[in-house]
């Protein structure tokens, strides 16, 4: 009996060892990471990205709608239609950096023909499911000439905060408020201070 | 016989000749009288600033004023209106003798859905509502519009910017103020051609 106590007291002490090493483990590991994350933005503030974008409206020289890469590289943010730069916008001049969220449908024109063809309203639960979120990128720049310009981007969900925070990080200003305004639910505002 | 044949073909040369002639004449008129309204219109050739989107009380996305400010350059320059459209803060502004200032408020403003669009037809429209104005350096208002701007059916809610944008240049084209295209035609400046118009304000 009471070698099976010192036995289990022997086990139990094991096992406390064990826990405390797992949790020590866990702990530097855990230290490790975070250290890793807050070093990671500054090891990649000067490093070139490139992701693909689609361009609403706004750049000069750049159709509306168009789909092409969007890149920043020694301050400057590049809009590439297939290798070639159309359009490049200085991000020291950028003062505003904003975030929305939109939803579109997805298919373009030849879905919007299947949809309307489909028999007995097809097309209609279709589109409750053919659609897509993305992030709209808006800058707003000044030119050499002191004029305002603004720029609309599309990107992929979640890669608009990249780009942000990278535009941010050099030397862009963002406003904070937007995100707000873009997620708004679907109702009527009205402003009658006429 | 033979002397038929020439007879036929000196008609036909000489009708060609004459219509030829008379169509340039005709474009010539043409010309002469568009380019005399555009240069007496109302005596000036204006130019147009517009400065950002006021978005008021509302809670309006800076995509959207950024979109709408944008369509409203492109399609402002396509009505060949102004001699010069400007973008806010363009320091080539304080050069220009004759500037107007568009200001542009945004009064309503219904956000949509594509889907719902896309499903129910009728519902999910984005509408957007503006107060146009645009107004002399001295503040002096010259036109006052309120202009709407929507999509019902297709297209992103971006597009409603692009519809209100067109619809804006439209008023204002097609709006009669000291400058505007309507008011030169209809001004009785214009049956005095030699006389050159000072402007109105």
């Amino acid at each position: 009996m009471n070698r099976l106590r010192v036995v289990r007291n022997g086990q139990c002490r094991f096992f406390v060892r064990r826990v405390l090493i797992g949790v020590c483990a866990l702990w530097l590991s855990a230290s490790v990471a975070a250290l890793a994350r807050g070093a990671a933005p500054a090891l990649k503030a000067n490093q070139p990205f490139s992701i693909r974008a689609t361009h609403v409206v706004g750049l000069p020289n750049t159709k509306n709608n168009c789909k092409g890469t969007l890149s920043a590289q020694d301050n400057v943010l590049r809009f590439r239609q297939s290798g070639k730069a159309v359009a490049q916008v200085d991000i020291a001049s950028v003062r505003k950096v904003s975030l929305g969220e939109e939803s579109m449908q997805i298919g373009g024109l030849p879905m919007k023909i299947g949809k309307a063809v489909a028999p007995f309203g097809g097309g209609r639960v279709v589109s409750l499911f053919a659609h897509k979120k993305y992030d709209t990128l808006t800058l707003e720049y000044i030119d050499s000439d002191g004029g305002v310009h603004g720029a609309i981007f599309q990107v992929t969900k979640g890669q608009g905060e990249l780009v942000r925070n990278e535009l941010v990080a050099r030397g862009a200003s963002s406003s904070s408020g937007e995100d707000q305004a873009t997620k708004q639910s679907t109702s009527e505002v009205t402003h009658d201070d006429k | 016989m033979t002397t038929s044949k020439p007879n036929w073909i000196f008609c036909v040369a000489a009708s060609v000749t004459i219509a030829v002639a008379f169509s340039g004449r005709l474009a010539g008129q043409t010309a002469a009288v568009g380019s005399s309204l555009g240069s007496s219109g109302s005596g000036t050739e204006w130019s147009v600033q517009v400065e950002r989107i006021d978005p008021g009380q509302l809670d309006l996305a800076h995509s959207f004023q950024v979109a709408i400010y944008e369509n409203l350059l492109d399609e402002l320059n396509k009505t060949k209106q102004f001699k010069q459209v400007l973008r806010e803060g363009d320091s080539k502004a304080s050069d220009l003798p004759n500037l107007l200032i568009l200001k542009t408020t945004v009064v309503k403003y219904t956000r949509g859905s594509e889907t719902q669009r896309a499903v129910t037809t009728v519902s999910g429209a984005t509408k957007l509502t503006v107060q146009s104005q645009l107004l002399t350096r001295d503040g002096k208002i010259v036109l006052d519009r309120t202009v709407q701007g929507n999509v019902r059916f297709f297209g992103s809610n971006l597009r409603a910017t692009h519809n209100l944008a067109r619809n804006i240049a439209k008023v204002i084209k097609q709006s009669a103020w000291p400058g505007s295209e309507r008011l030169a035609r209809n001004s009785p400046a214009n049956s005095d051609r030699g006389r050159h118009t000072s402007p109105a304000f």
